[in-house]
């Protein structure tokens, strides 16, 4: 089996995440050892990579996620501030300079939800809306750029969970997020 | 971390007495008949290509940039010893030659949990294989790539996030998200097709 040139992104991408069998592997590393073109390439898609890692880790980045993902970091060491307000109630909250992470838990009842969007309405940076958010049943993980936080004084968000279906919406999960500089 | 920066700064690029269109059989052959002699700018020219192969083999087999490092040096040794004793049959193969070593190697060091064989003590070498111009990408504006990142929907940043946090495979992420592998690999593509089209356009548009 020869692998074609130049290799698809997809094919390097799932070469380097281990998601080739044995013999799409060997064929593919027997390719990458005799075109520079190739390798260039997924050292280029390793590299983005390691960049968004990068991003990740330095709390530049904002992204609604999973409960598993979040106990992994915790795991690995890293210092993850948490949040569950109550739905319909609110919560103080902070960033310190020892948090490498600061998550909300939104708790709601999601079963039968199709689509879910999360809409923050924020004093400082205005009215945000994201759009078809990862959740489960019992609710939405949400990381907060801990490199925003700390940019910010006293500062009120609200977040609300909507669940859209077609045209029709409805907010599942209102809850309000006091932030307070770290003293 | 993975990073394709090198652990150990370079010597420096040795003037080069070859051709950019030698191949790499070519300068293996080139190396293999002046043996017992050395042709060092040969030599030089072939670590300068297939070094930064072997690190990336390495950091994808190894997970680790010191020991990607310490196989990168290990294997270009082996094979140029091979090479000066003419002890490779098909130089003109080399690229084959190159990754069957590293295979082993990987496999000598998983099996003997040895990390770093002193080879380098018996069998000195006055070169250091270069950064190579055509397999070193741009190093990528970081600026340019949260702008990037925060323009994708919420799905694909999540995805490839989860994804490159620990480079995890799509249905590990998968179960994570309570999605099917193959939602997170369509997702994946879509993602970082964006992705690099927002960091390749100017001012980084998404």
């Amino acid at each position: 089996m020869r692998a074609s040139c130049p290799s698809p992104a997809q094919e390097l991408l799932e070469y380097w995440l281990g998601e080739l069998d044995a013999e799409r592997e060997h064929a593919l590393e027997e390719h990458l050892f005799a075109c520079a073109a190739c390798s260039a390439r997924l050292a280029a898609l390793v590299d983005l990579g390691a960049a968004i890692r990068r991003e990740l880790l330095a709390g530049r980045c904002a992204f609604v996620t999973s409960a598993p993902f979040i106990r992994r970091l915790k795991e690995a060491g890293f210092h993850v501030r948490e949040y569950a307000p109550p739905a319909g109630g609110s919560v103080d909250c902070t960033v310190t300079p020892d948090d490498d992470f600061v998550v909300a838990y939104l708790e709601a009842p999601l079963g039968g939800v199709e689509r879910l969007d999360l809409v923050i309405d924020d004093s400082t940076s205005g009215k945000q809306r994201a759009n078809d958010v990862a959740f489960d049943a019992g609710g939405v993980v949400a990381v907060t750029s801990t490199a925003y936080l700390r940019t910010l004084r006293h500062s009120q968000m609200r977040v609300r969970l909507v669940a859209v279906q077609g045209v029709n919406e409805r907010v599942i999960g209102d809850y309000t997020f006091n932030h307070y500089p770290s003293t | 971390m993975i990073s394709l920066q090198h652990a150990a700064p370079y010597a420096p690029r040795m003037s080069l007495v070859v051709a950019d269109e030698d191949d790499d059989g070519a300068l293996a052959r080139r190396i293999a008949a002046r043996a017992p002699g050395r042709d060092a700018a040969a030599e030089a020219e072939l670590c300068r290509r297939l070094g930064p192969r072997i690190r990336l083999y390495g950091l994808k087999h190894l997970r680790s940039e010191a020991a990607a490092a310490d196989l990168m040096q290990d294997v270009l040794v082996m094979v140029l010893q091979k090479l000066r004793e003419g002890a490779v049959r098909e130089p003109e193969r080399i690229s084959s030659f190159v990754l069957g070593t590293a295979r082993q190697t990987v496999v000598d060091w998983r099996r003997s949990g040895a990390r770093r064989a002193r080879i380098l003590e018996a069998f000195p070498v006055d070169f250091a294989p270069q950064e190579s111009d055509e397999e070193r990408p741009e190093p990528l504006d970081a600026e340019r790539l949260r702008d990037c990142l925060a323009a994708l929907s919420e799905r694909e940043r999540a995805v490839l996030v989860m994804t490159f946090y620990d480079d995890r495979p799509a249905d590990a992420v998968a179960a994570e998200l309570k999605l099917t592998a193959g939602n997170v690999r369509v997702i994946r593509h879509r993602g970082l097709e964006r992705l690099r089209g927002c960091m390749s356009r100017p001012g980084g548009e998404a």
